[in-house]
């Protein structure tokens, strides 16, 4: 595979709202990208637990505890497996009920008004954020 | 092969019923409340929706807590999908009918939903083979029903909830007991609806606040029923009887045998018709759906806590799809021994539903 290959391109202006998904082809994998505070992620559409089409969950917002006080998190900040209904964070694919569980999560960088998002990971590469 | 024994099925609304219905039944179900015949449904809700979100959109609309699944999407989200050979419908609101207060009109609606899902599905996919929903709470109409649908290939055995006015072995309901003993028919019992409608709470300890808390605890109807069918000594006089406990997982059943087998010696002679002890009818009458498997971090506690219930012989693959907890064959079948899997993958549901057997190439 050509590193061309293992990457996905799309314009900028394609990114999905907050709240919203887009499904790509990343080098044959099924990877969903998501904006959440102005930044992109991108989930591979494959929950760690049983296997379910993890991307075509509902992208949710955490009800929380704090300080004793039920509280919500970062709104639309998780996406919740439509089979299990397992949560996971949008922004590091970490299981909120499990956490052994983390679900893949691939780079996303912005490259001449492209989101280009990768197979590779280059080290200490920041997450993508539209104009920045 | 694979055989699941446990895939639900349901009316979009109780209209759906009418053109299966009589005209005073029809005009109750049209006419009764705001908005025409509501069903009593569970006191809590799934917090983030009872069914697999991939097989429904939500709506504005409200229906019932469940939500229909063609057969095209049953079809391509699950038979097709997992290569199931055949699959036992159960109901999904239907099953309510059992703690209907009303007990006449339950029965004129259970036999509409049969009419409906055979029409709708056992006639259309001969992969799907259908359990008869009954009025439990009026078991001469039930066992009317029972001989009226029995008979019919496309239908394999008995839907029986978990919620109930009265435990299963007593004798109000020899009537039920009578028709599946004379057709050899199996009744399945199934968590659904405890707490609900005429139903008594789903424990003694009255009602829990979180729906985390009756999914914990929905299969303590099915518990009662277990015993009670034991007790009563169902499987003595009526011997042809089979029944299976599906979605009350597994490893409480290993404790209730332990216990009632003890407490057996002690009390024999309450119960003198039970002349062998309990757990001994298990293994000729009583089969256990696999979901949901319990699923402890050791893989290896679970198959050691269930293996007093012979499961090699007793466990049937059940998925309980579309539901938000159900199980995918592979998964279940890989979490246990190699030599138990094709009798749980088909051969124990083939035998228990008295099911073809699958033709050699």
């Amino acid at each position: 595979m050509t590193p061309a290959e293992r990457e996905a391109r799309l314009p900028l202006s394609d990114a999905p709202a907050e709240g919203a998904v887009r499904m790509l082809d990343v080098g044959g994998h099924r990877v969903g990208l998501y904006r959440l505070d102005d930044a992109l992620y991108a989930l591979a559409d494959r929950c760690p637990h049983r296997g379910g089409p993890l991307c075509a969950g509902r992208v949710a917002t955490p009800v929380e505890v704090r300080d004793g006080t039920l509280t919500i998190g970062t709104p639309r900040s998780i996406v919740r497996c439509p089979w299990h209904k397992w949560e996971f964070e949008i922004s590091t694919g970490r299981c909120l009920v499990d956490e052994r569980l983390r679900v893949r999560t691939y780079p996303v960088r912005l490259e001449d008004g492209e989101v280009v998002v990768s197979l590779d990971r280059p080290p200490g590469s920041p997450d993508a954020r539209p104009g920045g | 092969m694979l055989i699941d024994c446990d895939i639900h099925l349901g009316y979009e609304t109780l209209n759906d019923l009418l053109p299966y219905l009589d005209a005073p039944t029809r005009e109750l179900v049209v006419s009764s409340g705001t908005n025409g015949l509501a069903m009593p449904t569970y006191p809590w809700n799934h917090p983030s929706g009872w069914d697999r979100q991939d097989v429904y959109q939500r709506g504005d609309v409200p229906t019932t807590d469940f939500v229909f699944i063609s057969l095209d999407t049953l079809r391509e989200r699950h038979l097709d999908a997992y290569d199931v050979d055949l699959g036992i419908v159960e109901p999904d609101e239907a099953a309510v009918l059992s703690v209907l207060p009303n007990a006449q009109l339950a029965a004129r609606l259970a036999s509409a939903y049969n009419d409906w899902v055979l029409e709708h599905f056992l006639q259309e996919d001969r992969r799907l083979r259908g359990m008869i929903v009954v009025a439990a709470q009026h078991p001469e109409a039930a066992a009317r029903e029972i001989r009226r649908m029995g008979v019919r290939d496309e239908f394999v055995g008995v839907f029986l909830p978990g919620g109930a006015r009265v435990p299963y072995g007593n004798p109000m309901y020899d009537p039920i007991w009578e028709a599946v003993n004379e057709l050899g028919l199996p009744v399945t019992v199934h968590t659904h609806y405890e707490t609900v409608g005429i139903a008594g709470p789903v424990t003694a300890a009255g009602m829990p606040d979180y729906y985390a808390e009756y999914h914990t605890l929905c299969g303590a109807g099915m518990y009662g029923h277990f015993v009670s069918i034991l007790c009563h000594g169902i499987f003595e006089r009526y011997p042809e009887t089979r029944v299976a406990m599906v979605e009350g997982g597994l490893v409480p059943f290993v404790g209730f045998l332990w216990r009632l087998d003890t407490n057996w010696k002690a009390c024999r002679a309450e119960i003198p018709w039970c002349r062998r002890r309990p757990s001994e009818y298990i293994w000729d009458h009583v089969r256990f759906g696999s979901q949901p498997l319990e699923s402890p971090d050791d893989p290896q506690q679970m198959l050691a806590a269930i293996e007093f219930l012979r499961p090699w012989d007793t466990l049937m693959y059940a998925s309980d799809f579309p539901h938000w907890d159900f199980d995918e064959p592979e998964q279940t079948l890989r979490q246990l021994p190699s030599e138990w899997r094709d009798n749980v993958r088909w051969r124990n549901a083939q035998g228990f539903f008295r099911l073809p057997a699958p033709v050699v190439a």
